[in-house]
């Protein structure tokens, strides 16, 4: 098809601003999905995310739409995750595009990732379609809200759509748009081929399928191609677009957005960001990388079943493919055995990664609580880098330790500020400004320590502000804290993948608030079980698990056998699930209990 | 299926209560008269369809409760029953305080019922309000006396413990109560609070574990010392007064269960009648019938018999299943004999000592 009939974008929005229920209607609204297929978040197509209705990875499909002005139109759709957790895969997707639509709930206005999503697409020089969304609620305030997009974003929004996704009203207007205002594509069909891989997912039938946007050149069944970064070559044996289901095409070429399969093995062959060429006729360059997002949390992983590790490191490996944010490498706890030290965006992706593997890879992990990577200088002036408590060294060695702090900026009502700012301040904050955005909203700008807000900073933020302010953080630098390891023990052994690195001031509440959260989380055992939390050998905070008196199913005749039978089964299978550490019998979610604050009723 | 591999115990269920009790999950309907008739005659259906040895050893008619019948339904169920009594050992029958009378005690012992079972559930007038019941403590020394000047004179009590805002005080002027009523077997059950019961819909929560463990404890010790011998995690008796029908099930060995909501076990299959009076009536044969592997029945009958404080008896076992105990569960049974979980003594194998309070860890490793 001509290039001047097809068009790439994307929608942005922040969160729950009804970003997938827009890409639903437009997917109904070009008959590209026929009605008794259409679930509510199609593009959603994880059993996860539409769980939780959140988009986590993207999606490219292929729409064709016939414009008022009598043409046929492709539309390459690409949709977008909106947590602040997956800003890398936005970048990612949006360097496929050349049009974003930015949907606007006019009931809440403007948002953190409002701004940040759109900043990210004007970076990629997208054009930019605000669309007000929502406005068949009755607190709609679409004036006010385009007002604000104006101000605060410096958007026109004169001709922006007042749209409802939910019901339709005036989505046609949208579609519209993106024939009117997004440019098509460019690119030459004749040049050399430089695709680039945006996505890519494991087929075990035919490899890895690379999801690719032509912007020079084409590509197509039988041509030898290169990954210019890894410099691999294969045959491409399939290529095609989604329209969401697969259909083969013969050929991709400039401006497109498809997919091609190679019988790729190899899946560390296939990097997200790379540039894909013809080996007969090589472009001399790639095109302009993505900026590779670091992991910021880290956490082990380790199958329940020490059996599984293999399964474990081939879910990752096919994982990675999906999502490459991810990142792993092989550790050994002595608790736990062999696992991998896993890092990850933030703390909605490590969920995410740790839920996909017990679900679509079938395993059963065991997941130590998140850290951050610590800089731990030693007193021969040497530094080092970790990520994972058990492995800080022993204090006498130790100069100094510096840990990772955030900028965060906080966009909160102003009824909720000194909620927000006492918060803040628990989390050994450090204020910076705080900017009216407008009457009733602000920004506040704190500085954190990373470690602060990887665990709960998210949801008691929501929770102080009855889900109105919003985060949005990035790294900032490295300070120097007074920080130490606390070591936990159970009857006397040190249990490594308890281990957490907390400041000082606060060890003694931090150790009595994870002993009294393991004394809950472990079951009685036949024998008295002490609990301590130790900083450089110190005890400083200790609990005993009271040993168990009495299981005994109280009455068991002639007619009870079978349910009885079933109860003892599920205790067995409960039994399964935990860890033997020494004698002592470990459930799974005692691994997070470091988690566990003291200055919080527990839920 | 040879006569003398069918069962010598039978189960008989009478699913009628005149009140629900709160803690009861048992299959059960609120008693009305024609419903019972027409269960009586499902019930002689049944018993004519099943071919059930006339010379059984024991008999146990539970429930629901027997006693909600009227006299005169009572009578025909007995009579129903009668071709099958020449031989009983034991014939027990359950029976509320306060729906025994005279009349009905002088049928049950016209019948050759020789033991019963009491519900006493607890002395405590408060808290038997609460759990539903409708007796008090003096309908139950009543009941005492119509039984024993019937002539029937083995009798059992019913003990709950660890019912809500149940104290220690409470429980030991509790076993006081039973004790005054010299009875040659108690029972006594820890509450177990089901989903399915009004305790589990009100959202009663039991005592905590300590507490628990603290009454369960004390009565282990004082029984014995007043004269009652703990055969079974829950139960205790005068010597010789243990109740033979309920040693038949965790003996494992088969009984006849019949009836609505009566599980029965004969010839490698486990069955559990309708639980629906509406179906019974309709089809009195109408069960589920769960067939046991050997491995099901090699587990069951470690899980029944580690119940009793003797154990179970590894010759028997050998002879029933044509393998050891220990090489039927091998590896589990050797690390729990080596850290003195099970103890083998002559040719019984038993819970060790503080191991019998815990018997649900030790069969759950033995699963």
């Amino acid at each position: 098809m001509d290039q001047k009939y097809i068009r790439n974008f994307c929608i942005i929005a922040h969160i729950d601003h009804g970003k997938s229920t827009l890409a639903d209607r437009i997917l109904e609204m070009t008959d590209t999905v026929n009605e008794r297929d259409m679930k509510t978040q199609l593009l959603d197509d994880m059993e996860l995310e539409r769980e939780r209705g959140i988009t986590i990875k993207l999606n490219a499909v292929q729409l064709s739409y016939h414009a008022r002005d009598g043409h046929e139109y492709l539309f390459n759709l690409i949709d977008t995750p909106g947590h602040v957790d997956f800003s890398y895969e936005v970048s990612r997707s949006l360097a496929a595009c050349e049009g974003a639509i930015l949907v606007v709930d006019s009931t809440q206005g403007v948002q953190a990732q409002t701004l940040a999503n759109t900043y990210l697409a004007l970076d990629n020089d997208l054009e930019i379609l605000p669309v007000i969304n929502k406005v068949d609620m009755n607190n709609s305030q679409p004036d006010i809200t385009k007002k604000e997009i104006e101000d605060i974003i410096g958007l026109d929004c004169s001709e922006a759509p007042l749209i409802s996704a939910r019901t339709g009203l005036n989505v046609d207007q949208v579609l519209e748009q993106i024939v009117t205002h997004i440019p098509s594509p460019g690119g030459d069909p004749e040049a050399p081929l430089q695709a680039l891989v945006f996505d890519s997912f494991y087929d075990p039938y035919r490899g890895v399928i690379a999801l690719v946007r032509v912007r020079e050149g084409s590509l197509k069944v039988g041509d030898r191609i290169r990954f210019m970064a890894t410099g691999a070559e294969y045959e491409v044996l399939e290529t095609g677009i989604r329209n969401p289901r697969e259909v083969r095409t013969e050929g991709l070429s400039a401006g497109d957005v498809g997919w091609f399969a190679a019988s790729i093995k190899s899946i560390k062959n296939v990097q997200v960001g790379d540039t894909v060429t013809s080996v007969e006729k090589p472009a001399k360059e790639p095109l302009a990388g993505y900026r590779k997002m670091n992991p910021m949390v880290y956490c082990g992983l380790y199958p329940s079943d020490a059996a599984r590790y293999e399964d474990l490191r081939d879910a990752l490996d096919k994982l990675q493919l999906n999502d490459a944010s991810l990142q792993y490498e092989p550790e050994t706890s002595q608790t736990l055995g062999f696992g991998f030290r896993c890092g990850f965006l933030g703390l909605l992706h490590m969920d995410v990664v740790q839920e996909r593997l017990e679900r679509e890879y079938n395993l059963d992990l065991i997941c130590t609580a998140p850290s951050v990577i610590y800089h731990v200088y030693l007193s021969d002036g040497t530094m080092l880098a970790i990520d994972n408590p058990a492995k800080m060294p022993d204090a006498s060695r130790i100069d100094h330790v510096e840990e990772p702090y955030v900028r965060a900026s906080i966009m909160v009502p102003e009824a909720y500020i000194g909620a927000v700012m006492e918060l803040c301040q628990n989390k050994r904050g450090i204020f910076q400004t705080m900017e009216v955005i407008d009457t009733g909203r602000n920004t506040i700008i704190y500085e954190l320590p990373l470690s602060e807000i990887i665990y709960d900073f998210f949801d008691r933020l929501k929770s102080c502000s009855k889900g109105y302010a919003s985060l949005d953080y990035e790294l900032t630098g490295y300070r120097k804290e007074d920080l130490v390891r606390m070591d936990i023990l159970l009857n006397g052994e040190q249990v490594d993948a308890l281990s957490v690195i907390v400041h000082r001031s606060n060890a003694y509440k931090r150790g009595s608030g994870i002993t009294i959260r393991l004394k809950e989380l472990i079951p009685k055992q036949q024998f008295e079980i002490p609990v301590q939390a130790a900083v450089g050998g110190k005890v400083i905070a200790r609990t005993n698990i009271k040993s168990l008196r009495k299981n005994v199913l109280a009455k068991c005749y002639g007619g009870d056998i079978s349910r009885k039978k079933k109860l003892l089964e599920k205790q067995k299978e409960g039994k399964k699930r935990m860890k033997e550490v020494g004698s002592v019998v470990i459930p799974q979610e005692a691994f997070m209990s470091v988690l566990s604050r003291d200055d919080e009723p527990r839920k | 299926m040879s006569r003398e591999n069918k069962p010598r115990a039978l189960y008989l269920h009478v699913p009628f209560c005149r009140s629900i009790c709160f803690y009861c999950d048992f299959t059960h309907r609120v008693y009305r008269g024609e419903d019972a008739d027409r269960w009586l005659k499902a019930l002689e259906k049944e018993l004519s369809a099943k071919e059930i040895r006339r010379d059984l050893t024991t008999m146990y008619i539970g429930g629901g409760t027997p006693t909600s019948l009227t006299a005169a339904q009572l009578e025909r169920l007995l009579t129903l029953l009668d071709p099958y009594t020449g031989s009983l050992q034991e014939f027990t029958v359950e029976i509320n305080p306060e729906t025994l009378d005279e009349e009905k005690a002088a049928i049950l012992k016209a019948h050759g019922v020789n033991r019963a079972s009491i519900g006493f559930q607890t002395a405590d007038e408060k808290l038997l309000k609460m759990m539903g019941r409708r007796h008090s403590f003096k309908d139950v020394g009543n009941c005492v006396s119509l039984l024993k000047d019937a002539g029937i004179g083995n009798l059992s009590l019913d003990l709950m413990y660890s019912l809500p805002e149940q104290t220690m005080a409470g429980l030991k002027k509790d076993i006081e109560a039973a004790l005054s009523l010299a009875p040659k077997h108690l029972s006594l059950y820890s509450l177990i609070i089901e989903d399915n019961t009004v305790f589990g819909k009100k959202g009663y929560t039991p005592l905590d574990e300590e507490t628990e463990a603290d009454m369960y404890e004390y009565i282990c010790r004082v029984l014995p010392e007043k004269g009652y011998r703990q055969y079974e995690i829950s139960n205790f008796a005068v010597p010789g007064y243990e109740s033979r029908h309920n040693l038949v099930y965790w003996h494992y060995e088969d009984f006849y269960g019949i009836s609505a909501g009566a599980s029965g076990k004969e010839d490698h299959c486990r069955y559990d009648n309708t639980a629906s009076l509406k179906e019974y009536l309709q089809d009195p044969l109408k069960k589920e019938i769960t067939p046991l592997s050997k491995e099901d029945e090699m587990f069951e009958t470690v899980m029944m018999g580690l119940r009793l404080k003797a154990g179970i008896s590894m010759s028997a076992f050998q002879d029933r299943y044509g393998i050891s105990f220990s090489e039927a569960f091998s590896g589990k049974a050797a690390a729990l004999l080596r850290k003195g979980v099970l103890v083998a003594e002559g040719d019984m194998l038993r819970c060790a000592g503080d191991h019998y309070h815990l018997l649900n860890s030790v069969l759950s490793d033995l699963l």
